[in-house]
This record gives C-alpha cells, sequence and structure tokens, in this order.
C-alpha cells in the first residue's frame, strides 16, 4: 500500500464494543480500498496522532465523556480539526435523533450526520463511500487545474516569444 | 405410551446473527469484539449499580447510553428500552425508584447475556 494513495481514517468513540465493530465493519466493506484506520477513545489523543499523521476522514461520536467525565465533546474536537485542516471530513455521530445536534454539527464544518440506529453502520458506509467519491473527485479536479495552468503558461511563453522576436527580429517572421 | 413433557428453557436473551453477519462470518473479528464486550460491559453495569447507590444521575445517564450501543451490538434487544429509560430518567435526574426497579430487570438480563456470549465465545475459534 502505497503512503501516497492510503486513506487514513480515525475513529473517535469511548465505547470500545463499537469502535472494534465499526473497524471491522468498514474494512470489510471497502476491502478494495487502501483504507488504514486508527481508533483513539478521547479527542485530546485523536488531536495529538492528528499533528504526526493526518487523518483524510474521522468519524467522531458527539458524546465523548461517558468514560472519560472530563474528556472534551464532540463539537469542541471538531473544532480542533477544522482549525487544524479545514479540509478534513468529519462524519458525526451520535445516538440523539436531535435537530439541534445535526445543525449545530453541520454548523461547525461536519461533512455528515450519523444517528446511532440498528442501520448505522450501513449509513456510515453509505457516507464514506460518497466522502471517498468526492475525496476523488477534488484530486481529479487539482491535477486537471495543474495541467490547464500548465497549459496556460506555456501559450502566454509562447505570446511572450512571438512578441520578442516580431520586436527584436521582425525579419524572421516576414 | 406418549409422555407430555414440559420442559422450560430460558429464551436467548442475545442474538449474535447481526454481529455474525456484520463481520462477515469472520471468526477472530468476532472473537475479539466478544472479548472486549466481556470485559468492558460487566465494568459498565457494576459502574450503574454504584452510581445508584449513590443517586449519581450523571453517571448513571452515561453508562445507560455507552452500555445501549454495546448490547445493540451483541443483539441484546431486551435491554435497549430499559437502558433508554435509564438515561432518561438520568437525564431529568428524578424518579430513583424507578431508576432501581429497571436495573433489577437489568442486572437479570446482563447475568443471563454474559453466560450466553461466554459460551457462544467458544464458537469463534
Amino acid at each position: 500500500m502505497s503512503k501516497e494513495n492510503q486513506i487514513n481514517i480515525f475513529i473517535v468513540e469511548d465505547n470500545q464494543v463499537f469502535t472494534l465493530a465499526l473497524k471491522a465493519d468498514i474494512e470489510t466493506a471497502f476491502k478494495n480500498l487502501p483504507v488504514k484506520i486508527s481508533s483513539f477513545e478521547t479527542g485530546e489523543a485523536c488531536m495529538e496522532k492528528f499533528k504526526s499523521e493526518k487523518a483524510q476522514v474521522v468519524i467522531l461520536d458527539y458524546n465523548l465523556n461517558s468514560t472519560y467525565p472530563n474528556a472534551a465533546n464532540g463539537i469542541q474536537v471538531l473544532d480542533w480539526l477544522k482549525k487544524e485542516n479545514p479540509e478534513i471530513n468529519v462524519i458525526m455521530l451520535t445516538s440523539e435523533d436531535s435537530i439541534d445536534i445535526a445543525s449545530k454539527s453541520f454548523k461547525h464544518g461536519a461533512a455528515d450526520y450519523v444517528v446511532k440506529t440498528e442501520t448505522k453502520f450501513r449509513k456510515i458506509n453509505y457516507s464514506l463511500s460518497n466522502l471517498f467519491k468526492v475525496m476523488e473527485a477534488k484530486t481529479e479536479a487539482k491535477k486537471y487545474k495543474r495541467i490547464l495552468m500548465m497549459v496556460f503558461a506555456w501559450v502566454t511563453l509562447l505570446i511572450i516569444a512571438t512578441a520578442v522576436i516580431k520586436v527584436c527580429y521582425p525579419h524572421l517572421l516576414s | 405410551m406418549i409422555k407430555n413433557e414440559l420442559k422450560w428453557e430460558p429464551l436467548n436473551v442475545c442474538n449474535l446473527q447481526y454481529l455474525t453477519e456484520m463481520m462477515g462470518g469472520k471468526n477472530n473479528l468476532i472473537k475479539g469484539i466478544i472479548e472486549t464486550f466481556l470485559q468492558q460491559v460487566p465494568d459498565e453495569l457494576n459502574g450503574i449499580n454504584t452510581a445508584i447507590e449513590k443517586t449519581d444521575y450523571q453517571t448513571i445517564k452515561s453508562l445507560a447510553h455507552t452500555m445501549k450501543s454495546s448490547v445493540s451490538i451483541m443483539g441484546i434487544s431486551l435491554l435497549i428500552p430499559i437502558l433508554q429509560e435509564m438515561e432518561n430518567l438520568g437525564t431529568n435526574a428524578t424518579d430513583i425508584g424507578r431508576v432501581k426497579e429497571l436495573s433489577l430487570k437489568l442486572n437479570l438480563i446482563c447475568q443471563q447475556a454474559f453466560k450466553e456470549v461466554e459460551n457462544a465465545k467458544n464458537n469463534y475459534i
């Protein structure tokens, strides 16, 4: 697996049973993709790792203080992540189907919001699949932008060269 | 002579079909999740029992919330409404009497579930 193509996913969730099941489910669903998953019980641990290893997607639990009462909550961690990398894709997980939490998550920059119902794993995989498509489209767009810039630079260079020749060596063009 | 015997067998409270399907039948992954469940959930249950003794609604709410996710993965659907009600009572910091009633059911079902999960663990080698 080349490091360049690797998709790093961070899971921030204080329930280890849930984390293990989610990790295994994602690895099974995207077995053909170079996905690397790291998990953290607190947002603080995630942020520490995030400084040295960049993730493209973070799956973040909204309630992170059930095991560690003083741990930062999901929205605080989302703010840190967005400050560190505005392009990070964050999927917010919550047990409560609340419009307030959903709108708060989106306002703070979450890419998606998944409620932990019976179909949670399917929804997370669907969300990841969409994010991977967006990430691929962004990479393609960057590639075409680079090609376009190169073409533009060459055309500009050609025009300048023609103008220089026209001014300095007009006989060459006649 | 036909002998009619009534046999009483406790119904299973766990349904590991969901977990097995989700893991695509990968025994090592299933076993890992089962082992984590057997380490984590008894601690959470003890935590809830202690919190009830202390009438600590905040901890009751938090632990009921966490347990809901764990038990749903093991298909212990009987516990979801119980834990949800405990979480709601914890959030509203009210009716410790009802929380105690719910905890009796919670403890009974959990003990049965731990036995079932422990037995099931041996099937995933």
